[in-house]
């Protein structure tokens, strides 16, 4: 969407939404970068009973009777449970990993038409100095908070209106961070990251693929923040370009949504991400949805988790009533 | 000075009549003060070029309520609806020929040719579309709820609709609730296949709205308008004499039931006294006292215009200010020598008959969301969306024999352009619409006897439209129902007692139905008690 689309004053809300260590509405670094959010994560789920195994891609989910009875990995290995839940898409949960027979035609109609469309892509850069930026020149505060590469909303419709048409924008919006300013741990001494998230990177590109637009990608993201930020150039030795079909490769994300999904009203609340089938629940018994195509969504913020882990607490009657 | 008389109205559109009949028939005598000098607002037919008439705003009926079309008697005024076979010609670029009939079994005939699959799926469209229509037309004419404490009234009401709501199915209802919010561009896409159609049937959720096919929300446009017909592309009826032809029925009907219609009258601004409306000055100083005033101007006219702020809470005015009611729409009206050929329909034997209802030149949906990009920054489209109709086909009283009169609908123009103003960039808008319509119709510029354009800003002094909204401000989810114009000011009535709104800028305010100025009557009446 573009800041003129009807309803993007709710994905600004959302952004609103969480806390972080009691403070609300906050927004932060993560020493180390969010992966050490989910290795804190992961670390609590530990020491309160959960084993989590590594490198263990699930091939399929057991069906039997309509429920759920575990899954088979894709070294064949079967793993029996009493619940399964699914942090992951409604793609993969409902047409991959599930044999459509086991599933009203309805419901996979509407699991088939729930709408991904990535439309992002992330710039990493290694550097050999800090950018200078024209309007603010030598190092300063500014650069350790989020640089925002938006001078005018109508840049930014303009940046929207090319991924409209099937092209990724030649003159982005650009969210910045500088990580390693804060967080020494990410680069070699004096050396510094710099962690570009770029709109606009449609998934389905109108010509070409992304494997073939990828540099081009990469420079004009590069190009864009150059004309702010005119050494960059000189101080690259290194860069990683993700485009939104790398973002579906490498984590699973269909269509390289980083929300499981489109953050667009009639996917949300009731509606996310099927209609009659928000509360966690799928029409395969013992089969549970907790991943951000579930209410409310996106962001590193964990509610669906939490709110599927207390629904499915009380199917097993170990909830609180 | 005389006696107050007890409602004057503000101007003599369908909704300000249609008030003022219901008001008329129950003995208030209401006068009713338009300033042009034929009664009509946005609904007239007026002679452009010696011999030519045509509705020169808005073209099509929407259609009006079935109940005041009874209650008024419109027939026995005089209004007489003449009603295409063929609702909406479509031409594709590459010379293929859309036409879409009123009987959905040889619309999906027509389909055939393009899709095998869209031909069963429009069918199937069409009768969605009757389903969520029927439910949503008992929400035209009910009065927006309180939020915060709705009455016993509001909540039987709403009741009942929500009873046929659940009537759908839970499926269905899902459905429903899904779709309003969404981009029409998905909505029409869930359906059927073919680029052109899916264009032909979008076009009703942009249509006098700044959104394109791919803004959220104009799906709940083309379903407000599906409440009124459910006809997926649309009506083609036209009232005899056109559109004036409804209005002036109408305004029969008003003064058969008592009300006084005064032409030429312009109301300056609305007096208050003591916190309440006390009545009108016109321009040139009459004073015309009142108990009650009602306007069938827009919000912000009224309220920001002829009204002293001092009257509103400042939050009000504040928030009606933000009111988003810039326009994007204008007309384009022509006198032909000839009917004009267009390269589409060349091989179609009754080529003619193809053009008796409405034309779309919008062949697809990225077209549509490329004209609307243009308006965002300030542009008109470089290849705009029209929607045309040349109503002397089906009506002789319009045009000489043997001639006739094109009337287009266009957008997008925005209100506020970027560069120039409306008086320089009027023709360059003139030329742009002809060059696009002539790339469908190459012999359309030869048979041009006369042309007439009106630019947003026409809208706005001709027709006294605030920002050339032909709407009174935009059909947007945030502008709708309980939001329309305001939140808590949804009844018709506004924080000066006694000073009512009756136009388009209230719920349900979409097209020529007449419905905004029935409940808005319904309302002031149960005040009266």
């Amino acid at each position: 969407m573009g800041v003129r689309s009807p309803g993007t004053a709710y994905v600004l809300l959302h952004h609103y939404m969480g806390e972080i260590d009691g403070a609300f509405r906050s927004w932060g670094f993560s020493r180390g970068g969010t992966g050490a959010i989910s290795n804190a994560i992961g670390a609590a789920a530990r020491e309160a009973g959960v084993e989590i195994r590594m490198q263990a891609p699930v091939a399929r989910i057991l069906v039997k009777n309509g429920a759920a009875q575990g899954v088979v990995l894709e070294t064949d290995e079967e793993i029996r449970a009493d619940a399964v839940s699914s942090s992951v898409d409604p793609n993969l949960t409902f047409l991959k990993f599930i044999e459509s027979r086991e599933l009203p035609d309805d419901f996979l109609e509407e699991v088939r038409r729930y709408k991904y469309r990535g439309s992002s892509g992330k710039v990493n850069l290694a550097l050999d100095a800090l950018p200078d930026f024209k309007c603010l020149p030598g190092p300063g505060r500014h650069l350790r908070g989020a640089i925002s590469i938006s001078p005018s909303t109508e840049y930014m419709e303009r940046a929207y209106d090319q991924a409209k048409y099937g092209e990724f924008s030649h003159r982005p919006y650009i969210d910045i961070v500088i990580p390693s300013l804060t967080d020494p741990s990410v680069a070699p001494p004096g050396k510094h990251v710099m962690s570009c998230f770029v709109q606009y990177a449609p998934y389905k590109l109108s010509k070409g693929t992304w494997d073939e637009q990828r540099e081009a990608f990469g420079s004009a993201v590069i190009e864009t923040i150059s004309e702010y930020a005119p050494n960059l150039k000189s101080i690259i030795v290194g860069k990683q370009v993700v485009t939104p079909l790398d973002i579906e490769r490498q984590t699973g994300l269909t269509e390289g949504n980083i929300f499981q999904g489109e953050l667009s009203l009639e996917q949300l609340f009731f509606l996310r991400p099927v209609a009659g089938w928000a509360r966690y629940r799928t029409p395969i018994r013992k089969l549970y949805m907790c991943g951000s195509a579930t209410h409310p969504g996106g962001g590193v913020m964990g509610a669906p988790g939490r709110l599927a882990a207390l629904e499915i607490l009380k199917d097993t009657g170990k909830g609180k009533h | 000075m005389a006696a107050a008389r007890e409602i004057v109205i503000l101007g003599a559109g369908h909704n300000a009549l249609v008030a003022a009949f219901y008001l008329a028939q129950k003995g208030l005598k209401p006068l009713v003060l338009e300033r042009r000098a034929m009664a009509g607002g946005a609904a007239v037919t007026e002679e452009f070029h010696p011999g030519f008439r045509c509705s020169t705003v808005a073209h099509a009926g929407g259609p009006p309520l079935p109940s005041i079309v009874r209650d008024m008697q419109l027939s026995k005024h005089g209004l007489e609806t003449l009603e295409s076979p063929v609702r909406l010609f479509a031409p594709s670029l590459d010379g293929r020929a859309l036409v879409l009939m009123t009987d959905p079994i040889a619309a999906s005939k027509q389909i055939e040719q393009f899709s095998k699959k869209d031909a069963g799926k429009y069918v199937e469209l069409h009768k969605a579309l009757k389903r969520t229509g029927a439910i949503l037309s008992e929400l035209l004419t009910l009065t927006p709820p309180v939020i915060e404490k709705p009455s016993n009234e509001d909540l039987w009401k709403l009741f009942k609709v929500g009873r046929k709501f659940r009537g759908l199915g839970k499926k269905e209802m899902m459905r429903v609730l899904r779709w309003g919010p969404m981009a029409v561009a998905d909505f029409v896409a869930e359906f059927l296949e073919t680029d052109l159609l899916r264009a032909a049937v979008a076009a009703r959720g942009i249509y006098g709205a700044a959104m394109g096919p791919w803004s959220a929300g104009s799906t709940a446009l083309l379903l407000l308008r599906a409440a009124s017909d459910p006809y997926p592309v649309g009506n083609s009826a036209f009232p005899r004499g056109g559109m004036g032809a409804l209005t002036s029925a109408m305004a029969a009907a008003a003064r058969q039931a008592g009300a006084e219609i005064r032409t030429g009258a312009e109301v300056e601004s609305i007096l208050v006294k003591n916190g309440a409306a006390a009545g009108v000055v016109l321009r040139g100083g009459e004073e015309i006292p009142a108990k009650r005033v009602v306007s069938g101007a827009d919000p912000q006219r009224t309220l920001l215009g002829l009204l002293d702020p001092v009257h509103l809470p400042p939050s009000f005015a504040v928030k009606l200010q933000h009111y988003r009611s810039n326009g994007t729409a204008a007309k384009l009206n022509l006198a032909l020598d000839g009917l004009p050929a267009f390269t589409a329909l060349r091989n179609v034997s009754d080529g003619n008959a193809a053009l008796a209802g409405r034309i779309q030149i919008g062949p697809g949906i990225d077209y549509l969301e490329r004209a609307f990009d243009d308006s965002k920054y300030g542009d008109f489209s470089r290849a705009p969306y029209l929607d045309i109709s040349i109503p002397s086909i089906l009506d002789n009283s319009l045009a000489p024999a043997g001639k006739h009169v094109m009337s287009i609908y266009m957008q997008f123009a925005p209100y506020r352009l970027r560069q120039g103003d409306w008086t320089q960039q009027r023709d360059a808008l003139a030329d742009t619409i002809i060059k696009t319509l002539a790339a469908y119709a190459p012999d359309l510029p030869g048979k041009i006897l006369a042309r007439q354009i009106i630019t947003p800003k026409d809208l706005e002094t001709t027709y006294g439209l605030t920002g050339g909204h032909p709407f009174h401000g935009e059909l947007a989810l945030d502008q709708i129902f309980t939001m329309r114009p305001q939140l808590g000011w949804a009844r018709y009535r506004t924080p000066v007692k006694g000073l009512f709104l009756c136009g388009s800028g209230t719920h349900p305010g979409n097209g020529i139905t007449g419905a905004s100025g029935a409940n808005a009557a319904r309302e002031i009446l149960k005040d009266l008690r």
